[in-house]
């Protein structure tokens, strides 16, 4: 499709509006030009306004034109056509209900136990449980065998509202993909998002609620749940405690505590990641606004991260990558600079220009040395009285701060250089990360505030006044909580919604022991946790996929949830359940179920956007698109004197004192994620360690304690003590001892995470930032002693430096980059010996990777997995290096093990044009088809795994043995093999499999483009691994067409293929000649020497 | 010593055997290991039946759990499995250069050793065969899939690649082999179907085809020994060369080179004598065969070894030479890690079994101190079979990206059926040094001093 130039102030409407032509209904995927290509002001959802582009412009109305109008095609569905009534099935009485009926004794519940065992006994014989799948014996109209069928709808894994869009077939989601149009994901997905069915199919989620008779926890019914628990709750003190959401989940709760009697001050929201509170209290004081400012870095020059995590996990993952993306272009000679302060490296150190290494603890002393930098140069921002007040306040810091460059560690003119730096353009100082959450968590906020204040960020980087957005939880929740829970009849019932503070909470806190005293406990989840071990009445409720609900990440932008399917369990939504409760206290809310309460709540959103639609065809069309939007904008707030509630904190701990910090896992989060053996599997970024917990230490300072690498060590504090192994990791601060969270679950969460790592929040003694009262999970001063033992860690990679090899990885500096921007050559100009295989074909697939771009988050490995029904093999396995991967990531440290540089490079098959594996295969098992896809036959394949060593890029996997559904290593699992991509071959043991490109979706927009008599346009094959990737670094298509994206890139001189020599030095390599380039790694800093890192073993 | 009126060395020392005794004697001295071998042997018998059965007990796990009870360690997809292929190929080697090469020479001392050697050779073909079978992931498909089968989908094998030169290669060798040997074997058996009665006599019968000794048969059947010893000889080159081709020919650093072909050959030679020898030694002992198997033949074949083992020395050498020579980084990068890197005890091993302790052969005395030698021997064949496992690992384990790189070493499985191979290997030699001719008793008949075969006293 061509795409029309669109006008200079990026009005979207008029192309929009258009009638729908043939070159239109061609693709039924939207089609995208290369986004690195395509000016900022093209990307949908943008607009222009003087300052440049926003995401969210001042119109915002409904996106999509008039509502009668559908989109193009079957672009996404709402569930109401697919899936008319959403009724739950008829529950029989439980056993439970049978329980509560006799009013049992213990001879009469042992009898009881006695039928039940024999009445499962008797229906295990009969038949197998009827599957709630949408039956075709009377198929519905839109669903057609074999063809996917899409939704649109908004992530629940964490609480940045991405937008998705799952594809369904024949009723069963099989695949989570970003909703290109969605502002907040723009068509990425994170390697939770993708995991997202793992945890919908997970044969763990319970099948049935648990009510607690005596000590223990047993079946139970619907019915038995709404007369036993409604009948408790009525009149009581009820809490609700829940995890973060910004859209209307929070205030429907806050209605039905209302509505049955309680108060709405008895809701309680929790988020581990302690960003949202702390961000939202500092903004608070500062500028009066419990809210986040939106950040928009795609137009920065400078990005100053001091302790922060923003590509990691931060508070948008995705949309911050996306930013970064944009940011580290590479156009016009130059790119955004990225410098980042942090004592341990995360994905965003690693992707830095340059990375200083702090002491850890010292996040908020180094801010205000920052501060006082910028302050000090002439051309300071931000308004005269804020600078006055900021002012004030290093005034009265002075003295430490005169002291603080020794604490830091780091001199005064590296922040002289970067604060001028930070005034010459638009720029931002992103402070705090999951790594900082200690007692100055938000004072480190409010030092970020007037960094950004004094850098001109806000209005420029950082926006209050349009476009903010919300925190999905509210200030002070879990202080409130405890007080409350721990006062003498405070709370007479608590119920947990899908949060997991027995788990996420350190236990120094007590939460366990003060929820235990509360009569009445429920927990109400969509996957077994340790908080349910809290509740007499555990309820299972449904997976985000299967619930209706909405997000607003942004003010003014909503985003809509619907189910993507039947429910698989006899489960609930828990506001559903919630409504019933209500029922039966006979203090009904107005609705019977929450969709209505939603349907009620949007009409506001449909006033706000757009009245001029009818309200249902206005609802449809949301679901349709999955996110409307109108933005609020409020007058720019000034900056308040902070000086009376800033404080340096605590002082820092002496050098030489090893302080434990435990950083959310980006695959993990605070342990939501254990549960799927995919994230366990794809390994962390930086450590590329998969199933573990691990001790991350600088490894000098392993070799000055006299530890090995894999030696388990005891941690103890005051508080507590754990044991794990350890890996030396480079970049960290010599006192740093950096462990992070998510593993070290109880059993009763599942087979996966059961057993499972350590966690390391058992040695954080009870300790909260006084602000926000969020736990301290940084700064606890441990001791180390080695325990004699070792423990294998799983780590993919074990070797971690490029043994300076020129033509694997390449670098250049911006500089170099610069003066030949713009230059091409052609690579593929390669002396031959042999004639071109195949002649006259219209497509060639060509790949290329952007290693300025690549974190190295994983999130294409999942979807890879998910897409490719990639087995999962275990620690094990993994330890013996037979991962079954088709997407790995390579992470090579260079330079000072002190602080190394990083690249990631994804690593998949190359599709070479001269394969080594083709011509080694006995039966022709690999071989190429004419569009320079490498093919595997896995029927043919007999194992002889030569092509497996002729593989210079060791990309081949080999099925060594039947991976089933239900092991993985030593775990027995059931993993459900309803996950499965029905478009996919299964393997069987024995045979080889590899990356093939997607060739399912090569082949299904070849289908469509032959429908329509065109040629298969650029972008309308998305692989799996390019549609995810967060940051776009990953591009595919076709080499045959000029046009496309993939053609330029692999035309620039900027772009290589791996092992294929240096031209003039080392002239073609191996000459493999692979369709898979890679853009060389674009840095400020000169690339590191030929010096080995001392840790290239570990 | 039970023949040592039967053969001695005379006493001025000339090598020509004196021989007293008549064709009759021959036969009875040769052919006792059909009535009495000495316990030992029923000793090592036993021992080898174990070790098969273990090595069955094995495949028989990993047919039906999965390859992955191995130790494979990827990048690291060959290992223990084509190390013992390749070991007992080479093995394989010794016998066809034995009876056939040497045959065409006219070197005589072959004449008492070549039968042994080649039911060595077959019998090493043979538990060379199994490993590239076992090693597949879908051997039940691949036992016949690699095969140039015609078949409904018309799916072809790939001509391309050296694996499929390999089926060829191998199978012709044994075939080739099995017929070499066993159209020796004709006369001999017909000589035993002479001597034995009842059951025995029918079945030595059915297996020596009615052969009589009539003049026109001897005519027939030194022309066609004579076509086969011509047929088997370029196999002895080709047979190693392909089978080197399996690495050579692909692009992996440390594989890839133009040496390999030659390389393999000395080494396959070489391993073969030490392993000719190292049989001979014990059957020698187990049947009495002192006065057939002379020290003189057991010293030609340690030349052979020596000379073997110089040309091995000269390949690991320019092997070094050539990867520094050619500037490809990663080929070097993989010599240097050879030497010194985490397999350079397999590497040192290999030098100093297959290069430095042979170097002793160059004395006449240590050449005829049979234990000494047996020991070098033996130590020749440890160093061979580590040549190949050098190769194999150190050239996969750490190749072009060192994100992907990897160790391996051989599990408990590894060592499993590596024994299994030696139990089925000697399983085989040990019944077949107990109802054949270890020595060929026509051929030892042909070179008798003329008057034992009815002529004049004739020094051949």
């Amino acid at each position: 499709m061509t795409t029309e130039p669109r006008s200079a102030n990026g009005d979207l409407r008029s192309d929009d509006l258009r009638e729908p032509s043939a070159a239109d209904s061609a693709n039924e995927f939207p089609v995208f030009q290369d986004e690195r290509t395509r000016p900022i002001t093209e990307l949908p959802g943008y607009e222009v306004t003087e300052r440049g582009p926003v995401i969210f412009g001042p119109e915002d109305g409904p996106l999509e034109g008039k509502a009668e109008r559908r989109v193009d095609g079957p672009l996404y569905v709402g569930a109401d056509e697919v899936m008319p009534e959403l009724e739950p099935a008829p529950a029989e009485a439980g056993e439970a209900r049978k329980a509560f009926d006799l009013n049992l004794d213990r001879r009469s519940l042992l009898k009881f136990f006695g039928a039940g065992a024999a009445a499962a006994t008797a229906t295990g014989c009969l038949r197998r449980p009827v599957e709630k799948i949408i039956p075709y014996v009377n198929q519905p109209v839109d669903q057609l065998p074999g063809v996917p069928t899409y939704y649109a709808t908004t992530c629940g894994e964490c609480s940045a509202g991405c937008g998705v869009v799952v594809r369904t077939r024949e009723g069963r989601p099989t695949k989570i993909e970003g909703n290109p149009e969605h502002p907040i994901s723009q068509g990425g997905v994170c390697s939770m998002g993708q995991a997202t069915l793992q945890g919908l199919y997970h044969p763990e989620r319970r099948k049935q609620p648990l009510a607690k008779v005596g000590n223990r926890q047993v079946d139970a019914s619907w019915d038995d749940v709404k007369e036993a628990l409604g009948s408790k709750l009525a009149g009581k003190k009820v809490a609700i405690f829940t995890g973060g959401s910004t859209g209307s989940r929070h205030q429907f709760y806050r209605d039905w505590l209302k509505a049955i009697g309680s108060t709405e001050e008895r809701l309680y929201t929790f988020e581990p990641n302690a960003l949202y509170s702390t961000i939202a209290a500092a903004h608070k004081l500062a500028y009066g606004v419990e809210a986040m400012p939106r950040p928009d870095i795609r137009q920065a020059k400078l990005v100053v991260g001091i302790g922060s995590d923003f590509l990691d996990v931060g508070t948008s993952p995705v949309f911050m990558a996306k930013s970064f993306t944009a940011m580290r272009t590479f156009k016009n000679g130059s790119m955004g600079k990225i410098v980042q302060f942090e004592s341990m490296l995360t994905q965003t150190g690693g992707r830095a220009d340059y990375r200083h290494v702090i002491r850890p603890g010292t996040e908020l002393l180094s801010t205000m040395l920052l501060v006082k930098s910028l302050a000090a140069q002439t051309g300071a921002k931000g308004s005269a009285s804020a600078r006055a007040a900021i002012t004030k306040v290093l005034e009265a810091n002075a003295t430490a701060l005169n002291a603080g460059y020794e604490t830091v560690g780091v001199p005064q003119n590296v922040f002289d250089s970067v604060a001028a730096e930070l005034l010459a353009g638009p720029s931002i100082v992103m402070c705090g990360g999951t790594q900082s959450f200690d007692q100055n968590a938000t004072q480190l906020q409010l030092a970020a505030i007037m960094a950004n204040e004094l850098c001109g960020a806000y209005g420029s980087t950082l926006f209050l006044d349009k476009g903010w957005m919300p925190a999905p939880v509210k200030v002070g929740d879990l202080k409130r909580f405890m007080t409350d829970v721990s006062a003498e009849g405070g709370l007479d019932a608590v119920i947990f919604i899908d949060t997991n503070p027995a788990f996420t909470v350190p236990k120094s806190f007590g939460l366990a022991a003060a929820v235990a005293k509360v009569p009445v406990v429920v927990s109400m989840q969509s996957f077994p946790n340790e908080t349910d071990l809290l509740a007499g009445f555990v309820l299972n409720t449904h997976h985000y996929l299967e619930s209706w609900g909405d997000e607003q990440p942004v003010v003014g932008f909503w985003s809509a949830r619907q189910p993507a399917i039947r429910p698989t369990t006899d489960s609930r939504q828990a506001e559903d359940v919630l409504l019933w409760l209500a029922a039966h206290m006979k203090k009904p809310m107005p609705f019977s179920e929450y969709r209505d309460y939603l349907k009620d709540r949007w009409k506001a959103v449909h006033a706000a956007v757009d009245q001029s639609v009818e309200y249902n065809l206005f609802f449809d069309a949301v679901l349709r698109r999955g996110f409307v939007s109108k933005l609020k904008t409020q007058a720019a707030p000034s900056f308040a004197d902070v000086s009376a509630s800033f404080s340096l904190g605590a002082a820092v701990t002496g050098s030489g004192t090893m302080v434990l910090t435990s950083p959310l896992d980006h695959r993990l989060h605070d342990g939501r994620g254990a549960n799927k053996p995919v994230l366990q599997e794809v390994g962390d970024a930086m450590t590329r360690i998969a199933w573990d917990t691990w001790i991350g230490i600088n490894p000098k300072k392993v070799r000055d304690l006299g530890f090995k690498r894999n030696d388990v060590l005891l941690v103890e504090s005051s508080a507590g003590s754990f044991r794990a192994a350890l890996y030396p990791m480079p970049g960290l601060h010599a006192d740093a001892v950096v462990v992070h969270r998510g593993n070290g679950h109880d059993d009763v969460t599942g087979k996966i995470s059961g057993s499972n790592g350590v966690d390391p929040l058992v040695a954080f003694a009870r300790a909260e930032d006084p602000l926000t009262g969020m736990p301290v999970t940084a700064g606890e001063v441990v001791k180390l002693s080695s325990t004699g033992a070792v423990f294998q860690l799983a780590a993919y990679q074990k070797h971690n430096d490029i043994d300076n090899r020129k033509d694997i990885v390449q670098k250049v500096t911006v500089a170099q980059a610069a003066s030949e921007e713009g230059k091409t050559w052609n690579m593929d100009d390669v002396p031959d010996l042999y004639p071109a295989l195949y002649k006259d074909v219209e497509n060639r697939w060509g790949m290329s990777v952007d290693l300025t771009k690549c974190t190295g988050c994983g999130a294409c490995m999942v979807a890879c997995a998910q897409e490719n029904n990639v087995s999962m093999v275990g620690r094990e396995q993994i330890l013996l290096g037979r991962e079954m991967h088709w997407i790995r990531l390579d992470r090579y440290f260079a330079g000072d093990v002190d602080n190394p540089q990083v690249t990631v490079q994804p690593m998949m098959c190359q599709q070479c044009s001269h394969a080594p594996c083709e011509a080694v295969c006995p039966v022709y098992a690999t071989q190429h088809d004419p569009e320079g896809i490498n093919s595997m036959t896995y029927n043919r394949c007999i194992g002889t795994r030569y092509c497996a060593n002729a593989c210079p890029y060791k990309v081949r996997r080999f099925n060594w043995w039947t991976h089933k559904w239900n092991v993985i290593g030593d775990r027995l699992v059931d993993r459900n093999p309803r996950a499965l991509n029905p478009d996919v071959t299964v393997r069987t043991r024995g045979v080889m499999e590899k990356c093939n490109f997607c060739f399912q979706r090569v082949r299904e927009a070849k289908h469509r483009a032959k429908e329509m008599g065109t040629k298969v346009q650029d972008g309308a094959v998305k692989v799996a691994c390019e549609q995810t990737c967060p940051t776009d670094a990953i591009v595919f298509g076709n080499l045959l067409d000029p046009a496309s994206r993939v053609t330029a890139l692999r035309k620039s001189v900027n772009s290589y293929m791996a092992l294929n020599g240096i031209p003039g030095v080392h002239p073609y390599g191996i000459k493999t000649l692979p369709n898979v380039t890679y853009v060389k790694q674009i840095s400020f800093a000169e690339p590191a020497g030929k010096k080995k890192t001392d840790a290239h073993h570990g | 010593m039970a023949g040592d009126a039967a053969g001695v060395v005379s006493v001025d020392g000339s090598r020509e055997p004196v021989w007293e005794r008549s064709i009759s004697d021959v036969n009875e001295q040769i052919l006792v290991n059909l009535r009495s071998p000495h316990p030992s042997f029923y000793v090592a018998f036993v021992i080898a039946v174990l070790c098969l059965l273990t090595g069955v007990g094995f495949v028989a796990a990993h047919t039906i759990y999965g390859l992955g009870l191995w130790n494979f360690a990827p990048p690291s997809m060959w290992a223990v499995d084509i190390t013992n292929f390749v070991f007992w190929v080479g093995i394989g080697h010794a016998g066809t250069l034995i009876s056939a090469i040497l045959f065409l020479f006219r070197a005589k001392w072959r004449n008492s050793v070549n039968r042994s050697a080649e039911a060595m050779t077959i019998f090493a073909v043979i538990c060379a065969a199994i490993f590239p079978l076992i090693h597949m992931g879908r051997m039940w498909l691949g036992a016949y899939w690699a095969l140039p089968l015609p078949n409904t989908n018309n799916m072809w094998i790939n001509f391309r690649s050296p694996l499929v030169w390999d089926v060829f290669a191998i199978s012709t060798y044994f075939t080739v082999s099995l017929l070499f040997w066993y159209m020796g074997l004709v006369p001999d058996l017909a000589s035993i179907r002479d001597r034995t009665k009842g059951f025995k006599r029918l079945v030595y019968g059915f297996m020596s085809f009615g052969w009589r000794g009539t003049a026109k048969q001897w005519h027939h059947y030194e022309a066609g020994y004579g076509f086969l010893a011509a047929l088997a000889t370029p196999l002895v080159l080709s047979v190693h060369s392909i089978v080197s081709w399996d690495f050579a020919m692909s692009i992996q650093p440390g594989w890839h080179t133009t040496i390999f072909p030659p390389y393999f050959v000395a080494g396959a030679i070489l391993s073969g004598c030490a392993m000719v020898y190292t049989l001979l030694v014990p059957v020698r002992y187990m049947f009495r065969l002192e006065q057939f198997i002379l020290k003189e033949h057991l010293e030609a074949c340690i030349k052979l070894t020596l000379l073997t083992s110089t040309i091995v020395f000269y390949a690991y050498a320019i092997e070094f030479f050539v990867a520094w020579y050619s500037g490809a980084p990663y080929e070097w990068a993989i010599f240097e890690k050879r030497a010194i890197g985490p397999y350079a005890f397999y590497f040192w091993t290999m030098v100093f079994c297959n290069c430095i302790f042979p170097l002793a052969f160059w004395s006449k005395s240590i050449r005829n101190n049979i234990p000494v030698t047996f020991v070098i021997c033996v130590l020749i064949n440890v160093g061979m079979w580590f040549e190949r496992y050098n190769i194999i690992i150190s050239s996969l384990a750490e190749d072009f990206l060192p994100g992907s790189w990897g160790h391996y070493e051989p599990g408990l499985w590894e060592m499993v059926i590596t024994v299994g191979s030696f139990g089925l290997f000697f399983t085989f030699f040990l019944i077949f040094c107990k109802f054949f001719p270890i020595v060929s008793l026509s051929e030892i008949k042909l070179i008798m001093p003329k008057p034992l075969r009815g002529g004049g006293k004739h020094h051949h």
